[in-house]
């Protein structure tokens, strides 16, 4: 019986897209009813230290000090989100690139952790949290650039859209369904095509754009 | 419960309904196995890689023997895709069903991965010091190599070897080659290998060459082929006339397809000699004296080709020239297939297509690197040397004659002579499986070599093969790597300066690189641009054609008697995919199916449908076709693409060893085959095996395109329904 439902939700996702044509807003952050499960990382990554705001956030005054997060752009360490297809997992080397120079918490477990992995040069086997099916293409690169660059979304804001809220999570979790009515549900609206024009477009419907 | 029925009805049943469950779900089905995956990040990432996006090294196609070039998509360091390198003149680009296999070969689960000694594995000290030990042992002549063609570095490396060993015995083997081709190419124009112009003649008049599937060079000749049918050239669309007794590839090609008595060739191609002079065409002497009693009386009665058809191709041959004939499989596989191919070659003279259709090929400027092609008759002078006691240690190489060699010769006991057998083999195929010691091989994405195609399409080149990827498994080793540790073993001083087989590559080509255009040039420079191009391009003249083709010692047999015991003949079949049987633990080759029959995964025997009726044989039957030498069991297809007295099995199947993809997946063809030989050659005939057909009293369903439900693959139903949630997607690679 599960997986026949299951087999219905494969379809109601085609459909789903007609029936909420009406909300033209993004969708909200975090979808409770479709987070995934929690994943054991070997390194619990602080994404809110990283990733997180100030506190108290004051960005229009430097002066106070980074107590909390330190805002660093998600692309700081996902490089490839830009330029390529995946986001990728940033190389150990980046990692190490500044916590070398973070005499503060050298001696903690998670730090003391990542250098061991480091000296034996092994990577670290980080578990997929986001992982679509190998039949589906996603391009990163294509949204970031849409977002990010040509609208001018925050960059947070704009990653959030699937990824969620990720500045206020250790490790991440999954928070959106990911699936494919999922996705239809967005590509259907229509969004400016920059910042700046009136014009807009929305995202591709053709099938073989996820899958080729 | 519900999951076991769910089917095609109810999925459509809830497509009518899928609207109403929306509202009460939102969309649920979700991604797959969050956490379950491993993604591994680099540690220290190399400069041009970024994960997600591809690099291409470009390399060399080592499925077949026709050298195209390849460009390998490589992401996060995993080779995932070939395509064919622009930059070659042989494929331009382009790439055939089998070389896309290829990668299958390097990620093939059955590859050998450790050095074996009768089963057990040891180490590479172990296995060198061993056949160190044994050579010491005996004298050089009592040494013997089996190997596939040669050519390039490995070459080089080979003969460096047998040298030193003294009087070793070289046997070049090719089960299936154009091997009597060759030979009276040499004859007719002096070149075993000429150049062809599909693309510049307005006729082409194929006697069984399979130019599209499966013959010499099929990615060029398919190119060629593609110019020759386009209408806006010059000498306008080219008409295509295939004669031969099962239809290939390029005979469902062809705008006619005419299957001429199985052996008949040679004398349809005197009778349209013969026609050609009555309509007037100016015939040389000695070949008008020849042809002379071939009128189209006699010529269609022992071809079984119309009086008009013959006429018909004698007209079309003299209006349109230049033309090309060509001699492929189907010509020369009869005990007279010398005479039949020379009978045909007079055709291009008298059309006067020698210099115009057919032409020089380049010279290879260092013959050390140019390609020794293989025989058939190779496996049969081995087994005779075999018989005598004679060899100590025998090396295979790139050969399988345990399976391809006809059962009737006893290989397989023979080899139990030889008290040291060593194979250099990626899978444990029948051969690998008598040695005593294997050699566990590279995959061709692994493995450094250059090579050198016997079918140059412009210029000489020299084809470089790089690795694409790092090895999979540690124990396996580059063919290269392994002779020069066993060089090393009797010439340490000479070959001590090279740490591995790479710096040999190295040294050779950057020691030349003034010949190779690279001169001036910084070595690592050269190099680089080298390997980055993937070929290099030889300067060297044009060898040049003799127009030798004459009618001097033609004597073509009368047509064969009946044999009323075996009345059939069979005609084994080189497939495009499936060759000689050499890749046939490539599922994907497995899974595409014959261009003709669509059967996959599985042995046919072809029969055409009049004779099929003769005999109460439908589609579907087990029949067992059983020749003097043996017989084998396969399904019947019903075709009418093959003459009525002949059948047709596809060679390559019916292996009992190599992998699980090939082991008893179909018939071996090879076993059944009488050793009758080529008079002028020696080489085997492939077509003059008679057998005779009957049914076992079981009948199945063919697994073909368009066919009924219920057929199955490799003993498994196809398109079983699985349940999702019994999908274990993170664990299906
Ligand atoms: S013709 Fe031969 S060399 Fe060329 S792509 Fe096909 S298998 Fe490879």
């Amino acid at each position: 019986m599960h997986s026949f439902l299951r087999s219905v939700f494969i379809l109601a996702g085609l459909c789903l897209c007609v029936s909420s044509h009406a909300a033209d807003a993004l969708p909200p952050l975090t979808t409770a009813d479709s987070l995934g499960p929690k994943v054991e990382q070997p390194i619990e990554f602080p994404h809110n230290r990283h990733a997180g705001l100030r506190d108290p956030a004051d960005a229009a005054d430097p002066s106070v000090p980074a107590k909390g997060g330190m805002e660093i752009n998600c692309m700081y360490c996902h490089t490839g989100a830009r330029r390529s297809n995946v986001a990728a997992i940033p190389p150990l080397q980046k990692c190490i690139g500044c916590h070398r120079n973070i005499e503060s918490v050298k001696e903690t477990p998670r730090i003391q952790k990542l250098f061991e992995y480091w000296e034996a040069k092994k990577p670290i086997p980080w578990k997929k949290v986001h992982d679509l099916p190998d039949f589906v293409r996603f391009n990163h690169e294509r949204h970031v650039k849409r977002f990010v660059f040509a609208q001018n979304k925050p960059v947070q804001e704009a990653c959030g859209y699937c990824h969620g809220d990720v500045k206020t999570m250790t490790v991440a979790q999954r928070q959106k369904p990911l699936s494919m009515g999922w996705c239809v549900t967005c590509h259907e609206k229509d969004h400016p095509v920059s910042a700046t024009s009136s014009e807009t477009s929305h995202g591709p419907n053709d099938c073989w754009q996820c899958h080729k | 419960m519900m999951e076991n029925n769910f089917n095609r009805r109810d999925f459509l049943k809830v497509m009518g309904w899928g609207g109403a469950a929306v509202t009460l779900t939102g969309c649920g089905f979700t991604s797959v196995e969050d956490g379950r995956e491993v993604v591994t990040s680099y540690v220290e990432p190399p400069e041009y890689a970024l994960p997600g996006i591809s690099v291409y090294f470009n390399s060399t196609c080592a499925q077949c023997d026709a050298g195209c070039s390849v460009s390998g998509r490589v992401r996060e360091g995993r080779v995932l895709k070939l395509e064919g390198n622009t930059a070659s003149a042989i494929n331009r680009g382009k790439m055939c069903g089998l070389g896309q296999a290829g990668v299958q070969a390097h990620y093939n689960p059955d590859r050998v991965r450790e050095p074996l000694l009768k089963g057990k594995a040891i180490s590479w000290e172990e296995a060198l010091g061993l056949i160190d030990g044994k050579l010491k042992a005996v004298k050089g002549e009592e040494v013997a190599f089996l190997t596939g063609g040669l050519s390039g570095h490995v070459k080089v490396m080979f003969k460096n070897y047998m040298d030193t060993l003294g009087g070793a015995n070289h046997f070049v083997y090719e089960a299936a080659s154009p091997a009597v081709v060759r030979a009276s190419n040499k004859k007719a124009y002096g070149v075993s290998m000429p150049r062809l112009h599909l693309d510049k003649a307005k006729v082409v008049m194929s006697f069984g060459a399979d130019f599209l599937g499966s013959w010499v060079s099929p990615v060029h000749f398919s190119q060629q082929y593609a110019a020759f049918r386009k209408g806006n050239r010059p000498e306008g669309r080219g008409v295509l006339v295939q004669i031969e007794p099962k239809m290939t590839l390029t005979g469902a090609n062809a705008d006619r397809w005419i299957p001429a008595n199985p052996g008949s060739e040679g004398v349809l191609a005197l009778g349209i000699i013969n026609a050609l002079g009555k309509a007037g065409l100016s015939i040389p002497a000695d070949i008008a004296g020849l042809t002379r009693d071939y009128g189209v009386d006699r010529v269609s009665k022992e071809t079984g080709v119309s009086v008009e058809q013959i006429n018909k191709l004698a007209g079309l041959l003299k209006e349109r020239t230049p033309s090309l004939v060509l001699v492929g499989d189907a010509a020369e596989g009869y005990l007279h297939g010398s005479q039949n191919a020379a009978a045909i070659a007079l055709l291009n003279r008298v059309l006067g297509n020698i210099g115009k259709t057919i032409d020089a090929p380049a010279n290879v400027p260092f013959p050390q690197v140019a390609p020794t092609v293989g025989s058939r008759s190779a496996v049969k002078a081995l087994n005779d040397k075999l018989t005598s006691g004679k060899v100590q240690v025998l090396f295979t190489y790139a050969a399988n004659p345990v399976f391809s060699a006809p059962s009737v010769l006893k290989f397989k006991d023979n080899l139990q002579k030889v008290p040291f057998k060593v194979a250099l083999a990626h899978y444990m195929d029948e051969t690998a499986v008598e040695a005593d010691l294997v050699l566990p091989l590279d995959s061709a994405l692994e493995d450094w070599g250059t090579g050198v195609p016997e079918y140059l399409a412009e210029g000489a080149q020299l084809n470089i093969q790089q690795p694409l990827m790092e090895k999979l498994y540690s124990g396996t080793r580059g063919v290269g790597d392994i002779l020069l540790a066993l060089l090393k073993q009797r010439r340490a001083n000479e070959y001590k300066g090279y740490e591995d087989f790479y710096s040999y590559l190295r040294h050779s080509l950057v020691s030349i690189k003034g010949v190779l255009g690279g001169s001036g040039k910084d070595d690592d420079i050269f190099w680089a641009e080298t390997l980055s191009q993937g070929l290099v391009k030889l300067s060297g003249n044009n060898g040049s054609l003799a127009a030798k083709a004459n009618a001097a010692g033609l004597n073509l047999p009368a047509p064969a008697a009946e044999d009323s015991n075996y009345p059939l003949r069979l005609i084994p079949s080189v497939t495009a995919s499936m060759r000689d049987g050499r890749n046939a633990n490539q599922p994907w080759l497995q899974e595409s199916p014959d261009p003709l029959t669509t059967i996959v995964w599985d042995s046919w025997v072809e029969i055409h449908p009049k004779t099929a009726a003769r005999l109460g044989i439908v589609e579907g039957d087990i029949i067992e076709v059983a020749s003097r030498n043996g017989a084998i069991k396969a399904q019947a297809y019903l075709f009418p693409g093959i003459h009525p007295d002949a059948i047709s099995i596809p060679l390559g199947y019916g292996h009992e060893a190599m992998g699980r993809y090939a082991k008893n997946v179909g018939a071996n063809a090879f076993a059944i085959l009488d050793q009758a030989v080529d008079k002028e050659t020696g080489e085997l005939a492939m077509n003059e095996t008679r057998v005779k057909l009957s049914k076992v009293g079981k009948r199945i369903i063919v697994t073909k395109e368009e066919g009924p439900a219920g057929g199955m693959q490799m003993g498994k139903k196809i398109a079983v329904r699985v349940a999702s949630d019994k999908v274990n997607l993170s664990e299906e690679i």
